[in-house]
């Protein structure tokens, strides 16, 4: 029987993998640089590795030991990931709605990824003490009252119920 | 720009560590050796631990009660870390080596928990001996039975992974004497507590008159009175192990308890999950609309290889320009009037009614 924390090696590394591709196609593309397939990798591989992420969320979570959030750091990757991957469907609806991938598009793509990778560093720190992100401060977690955090979701879906309309006229 | 990314890619594969796998540790666990071992890097690049291994059991072992073995590690030199793994095993088939095959059962490994496997930090050295306690419920069953006590660690110089496994410890179990004074089967002892409470431990004994507790805190051995089978440990203020036994008298020869020890920790680390959860899930919107807040914009775009909208518009613009013979030709319907169509006519309705218009309106084309 394969244990949870094997099957978390395979899907981070799937994901990362798919994540790692798309940053490396975003970077051509802003530099506009490279094959004309650029935009197209770019953008494929974000949405694979958006797929294969909530496989790894969950295989971490059954492979981690304790219960529910116990580490700073486990709080943190959560946070950071969520915000990658809604700048990666950001980016993904954009290119949807027939965006130009220039600079900014392909910044936003490079983010995304960054954040993503970083998660996935934190986690190394994780599970094995060690991390070459030794600037950023993974012990201290940004916690928002209940009532910023509804705001925030508020203006969310505001904005993007608002766009997706702009988008249909 | 080539030589740049060369460079670069060249700048990053050497800036990297050689590091054997699980440098910090995986944490304890119930592991067999096998797994105790590196995951993440093949066993045979691990390297043969110059570790001396032992295991000292105490003078008579009976079975199902409780005792307490004591673990030496002597000349191992470890990583900067000064970590290394011990694990309590009952062969060295790397597999089915767990001490519960043999009826074993941990109750207080060196770091408070009940695991098999548990890493150590420690002044090891090549000139150092250091001791573990580990309390045991022994086998059900009398008999012979073996421990072993395997070892992995880093280097000082790092690279490589070393691994080893003492040789065969034997033990005799013995079965209990009828009248021995002893704590019941089912008993457990409490390993764990938060700082700044005090614990109340009820002792539930067999075949016992009177027991005695003793208590030792920073090499003070102190009695504490027992209530109601109940005794309390004092509230602990820093992080800390308090270690007790208690001596029981009965019928049968008096028994000394092992020592057991209370680790008192501070409270794990806790946030507010739905919070979490709430904020994770309002970020991922935000920066969602964030991106798509900004409109697509299609009016500038760079030209493409494969792009060819301006070369399909432009001969779509010559096929606009042609002169109405040209259309006139494809047509089945007869020809188009000077302005075009007429107002409210489609083309389809030109090929068959086109006539009838023409008819009507003087027999010409105007």
């Amino acid at each position: 029987m394969i244990s949870a924390g094997t099957f978390h090696v395979i899907t981070t590394e799937l994901t990362i993998g798919m994540f790692a591709l798309s940053g490396v196609a975003f970077l051509l593309c802003a530099l506009q640089k490279g094959p004309e397939s650029r935009e197209s990798v770019a953008h494929w591989a974000l949405l694979g590795g958006l797929i294969s992420t909530p496989f790894a969320i969950i295989s971490g979570v059954n492979a981690v030991q304790g219960d529910g959030i116990d580490n700073p750091i486990l709080a943190n990757k959560l946070l950071l990931s969520m915000i990658s991957a809604g700048l990666a469907v950001g980016i993904l609806l954009r290119r949807m709605w027939g965006s130009e991938v220039d600079i900014r598009h392909s910044s936003v793509g490079m983010i995304s990824v960054a954040l993503m990778l970083t998660t996935a560093g934190m986690g190394g720190e994780y599970s094995r003490g060690e991390t070459l992100l030794l600037f950023i401060p993974k012990d201290t977690v940004m916690l928002f009252p209940i009532w910023a955090s509804i705001a925030l979701l508020v203006i969310g879906i505001a904005i993007v119920g608002k766009s997706t309309i702009q988008h249909r006229s | 720009m080539r030589f740049k990314v060369a460079f670069v890619l060249l700048l990053m594969i050497l800036s990297t560590t050689i590091s054997t796998a699980n440098p910090g540790g995986k944490g304890d666990a119930v592991r067999s050796r096998d797994c105790a071992g590196s995951c993440h890097a093949s066993s045979s690049s691990n390297g043969i631990s110059d570790a001396e291994l032992d295991i000292q059991y105490p003078d008579q072992v009976y079975a199902g009660l409780l005792m307490e073995i004591q673990t030496s590690v002597s000349f191992a030199e470890v990583s900067s870390n000064n970590m290394a793994g011990l694990t309590l095993l009952v062969n060295t088939d790397g597999a089915k080596d767990l001490p519960a095959i043999d009826g074993w059962e941990v109750v207080t490994d060196p770091n408070g928990g009940t695991n098999n496997y548990v890493e150590v930090v420690d002044s090891f050295s090549s000139e150092s001996m250091v001791m573990q306690s580990w309390t045991l419920r022994a086998p059900s069953n009398p008999g012979n039975y073996e421990l072993y006590l395997a070892i992995q660690h880093g280097t000082p110089e790092g690279g490589i992974a070393m691994t080893g496994i003492s040789a065969p410890k034997q033990v005799t179990v013995s079965e209990v004497p009828e009248n021995l004074p002893r704590l019941s089967a089912d008993w457990e002892p409490v390993n764990t507590r938060g700082l700044g409470e005090e614990t109340v431990i009820t002792l539930e004994t067999e075949n016992t008159d009177s027991a005695t507790v003793e208590i030792k805190i920073g090499g003070e051995i102190s009695t504490v009175p027992i209530v109601d089978d109940k005794f309390t440990i004092p509230a602990a203020v820093n992080p800390g192990v308090v270690e007790w036994r208690v001596i029981l008298e009965g019928e049968g020869p008096t028994q000394t308890s092992p020592w057991f020890r209370i680790t008192a920790q501070e409270a794990g680390w806790e946030i507010d999950e739905f919070a979490l959860y709430m904020q994770g899930f309002a970020l991922f919107l935000f920066s969602l609309g964030i991106v798509v807040l900004q409109r697509p914009s299609n009016g500038n775009s760079k030209e493409s290889k494969y792009d060819n909208t301006q070369e399909v518009a432009s001969q779509f613009g010559q096929i606009q320009s042609q002169p109405t013979q040209a259309i006139e030709t494809n047509s089945r319907g007869p020809p188009l009037p000077v302005g075009g169509l007429p107002a409210g006519w489609t083309m389809e309705q030109w090929e068959y009614y086109g006539h009838e218009y023409v008819n009507e309106n003087g027999g010409g084309v105007q």
